[in-house]
């Protein structure tokens, strides 16, 4: 697209330390280190990850858009009430636990107007297994805004795009 | 208010021969005893006669009317397992149709929504108004000179397609009994969703579309009456979001009710927002507090304090909503252990843009499949269906007799009144129905059980008060 030919690529030592950050975050998230995954997470963040609708090309409202339906369209607050129950004992559908993968690839780092933020696309893979016969796959791509702020890259921005427009999951108990 | 279908429509829609009702069905629930066959949830008989004894001849829901605001606009929807296209007409009605090409049988539009002048089949090109009227193919000489009338070969229109206060549906029976007498006196308790100041809702924030491995009947079961599950199952999110546990309903000594009609069913308090105060946002409780004493005076004190309470309800079949959370919902079934889940949030029109859209969020954040509610919800749906896989497990019954005595025969509220409402009434009177049209070859053989004793006028609420300029 000519947007990304527009972008400027980050430079190597950062790409390398943004993607080894995702690679972290994956697996916090697959190891239910949900404090430490919140962390990552800016103040201001917006986590958002829009329901798709299949619309003709024609149809300027598009698949998604803003204010429309959504999965997660969350700031710090709604993260972490989802947090808080999956930490409650009482979170019956996590116990026994859900067994998570979460495989990122495809990542590119770019610079942004601001010089402590740098946009990151990534894909994945969410692969979940309950109980015996419950798997659930999912892929979707990414598009972050990380900022760098006392030494640390903190997650801002996140939009997850998924393939599906009907969910084949009846629940979507983790993060992306 | 309805908006029918002209009669001329419906034999283009070819209705199916009546099965004869399975043998069986008897034995599958005992209401005195408050007892239920599992294989209600799991046996494919079953099913294939609900598709044609319940769906083909049921008031589903299609649409609301926010959805379709222009001629042209259309949503694509399923009535059971019929893919259907709802369209907004140039004389401002709603039709409705199979969404496939009556040539060849392919689907006709691919489209969740959109604004169509036509709708055309992508296999040989045939081309269809709005109106569902055959406009033009391909090589049409060819056809004329095989006889071939367009006019007889028109999308097949569902054959009614009514409306009750935004809420569009559709019923593929001709023979069915109107909307109005199909809500009945329902509607006293539906006007609390749908009609608190006079000015409307609509549908924001969807539609959301995922999938249970459940039987449709376990969510409809569990919205028309079962806050008792709420206490247990959803302990974690409301403590995650409210800091403290759900309020035990079952041992407050607080006025509340089971009520239900022709199979359909509200489970109800009177705290006025305790469903609201799930979401976690003072300023939602704050505008339902705001608007009360309105709703009051068009609905009355009883009803102003059901807008936001700690509720659920149903509309036969598979219509369900929450008021204070807005989420709204179908359980669309596709067999007999499997059911697409669509939802969107319903609101207000007259409600503040910022409250619109702190409803958006906080019913994503409860009930939607992200939602921290409906995440413990998917499991016990798709677990009380999967057991019954096992031959025996299958033959073994279920308790339904919650609330053997609760009923309150000299209530002057409309519908069948119970006290309290952990309370398994509704699920009772949903069977009744459910039972009685499985046991019917057509709507003459439809016990009326419920009779509707409202008047039309009694949903005609005083025109808002408007303020002084």
């Amino acid at each position: 697209m000519n947007a990304a030919t527009e972008l400027v690529c980050a430079p190597e030592t950062t790409a390398r330390r943004l993607e080894q950050l995702l690679y972290r975050e994956a697996r916090l998230l697959d190891t239910e280190c949900w404090d430490a995954w919140l962390a990552l997470v800016a103040p201001d963040i917006h986590y958002w990850m829009p329901a798709v609708e299949n619309r003709r090309r024609s149809d300027k409202l598009g698949a998604w858009e803003p204010g429309r339906g959504a999965y997660f369209d969350d700031s710090l607050r709604e993260l972490s009430i989802r947090v808080a129950r999956f930490k409650q004992p009482s979170a019956w559908a996590e116990d026994p636990p859900t067994r998570h993968v979460h495989v990122i690839s495809n990542v590119e780092v770019y610079c942004t107007e601001h010089p402590d933020e740098y946009r990151v696309y990534s894909n994945f893979v969410n692969y979940r297994s309950r109980g015996e016969a419950d798997n659930d796959l999912l892929l979707g791509r990414r598009e972050d805004i990380w900022r760098h702020a006392s030494g640390e890259f903190l997650l801002a921005r996140r939009k997850v795009l998924i393939t599906q427009s009907l969910l084949l999951s009846k629940n979507l108990n983790t993060f992306f | 208010m309805n908006q029918e279908c002209s009669g001329e429509c419906s034999p283009r829609l070819r209705q199916p021969g009546a099965s004869e009702p399975l043998p069986f069905l008897d034995d599958l629930m005992d209401f005195e005893r408050g007892r239920l066959s599992r294989r209600i949830y799991w046996d494919s008989r079953i099913y294939q006669q609900e598709l044609e004894k319940i769906f083909a001849r049921s008031w589903l829901f299609l649409a609301h009317d926010s959805q379709l605001p222009k001629a042209g606009d259309f949503l694509t929807t399923s009535m059971a397992e019929d893919n259907v296209i709802v369209v907004r007409q140039k004389d401002g009605a709603v039709k409705a149709f199979l969404n496939t090409c009556p040539h060849r049988g392919n689907r006709l539009s691919f489209s969740d929504a959109g604004n169509a002048r036509s709708f055309i089949c992508n296999y040989h090109g045939w081309s269809f108004g709005i109106d569902g009227a055959l406009r033009g193919m391909a090589g049409k000489e060819l056809f004329d000179a095989s006889g071939m009338r367009p006019q007889e070969h028109g999308l097949h229109p569902v054959a009614q397609v009514a409306s009750y206060k935004g809420l569009i549906f559709g019923n593929m029976d001709p023979t069915a009994p109107s909307l109005d007498e199909y809500l009945g006196d329902f509607r006293y308790y539906l006007d609390v969703l749908l009609d608190m100041d006079g000015q409307g809702t609509e549908f924001i924030g969807g539609p959301v579309k995922s999938v249970i491995n459940c039987n449709w009947k376990i969510p409809t079961e569990n919205f028309i009456g079962d806050i008792y599950h709420a206490l247990w199952t959803h302990d974690s999110a409301a403590k995650a979001i409210l800091g403290g546990s759900v309020s035990e309903v079952y041992k407050e000594d607080n006025e509340s009710y089971h009520v239900n009609h022709k199979g359909h069913g509200w489970e109800f308090n009177l705290d006025t927002v305790g469903n609201a105060a799930t979401l976690g946002d003072k300023e939602i409780r704050k505008y339902l507090y705001s608007i009360q004493p309105e709703v009051a005076k068009r609905l009355g004190e009883f009803r102003s304090k059901m807008i936001g309470s700690i509720s659920s309800a149903s509309v036969f079949p598979n219509m369900s909503f929450l008021p204070g959370q807005n989420t709204f919902r179908v359980w669309q079934p596709r067999g007999p252990g499997k059911i697409e889940l669509h939802t969107w949030t319903i609101v207000n029109k007259s409600a503040p843009a910022d409250i619109k859209e702190r409803w958006r969020k906080g019913a994503m954040l409860t009930f939607s499949p992200s939602g921290i509610f409906e995440m413990d919800d998917g499991e016990n749906f798709e677990f009380s269906t999967r057991t019954n896989a096992g031959f025996m497990t299958g033959q073994q019954d279920l308790y339904m007799g919650l609330g053997a005595g609760s009923a309150l025969p000299d209530s002057a509220l409309p519908g069948n009144v119970h006290h309290n409402q952990v309370n398994e009434a509704n699920h009772r009177a949903f069977y009744r129905r459910w039972l009685d049209l499985m046991k019917a070859r057509d709507w003459t053989e439809v016990p009326e059980r419920d009779a509707s004793r409202l008047p039309a006028s009694a949903f005609n609420h005083p025109a808002p008060e408007v303020a002084a300029p």
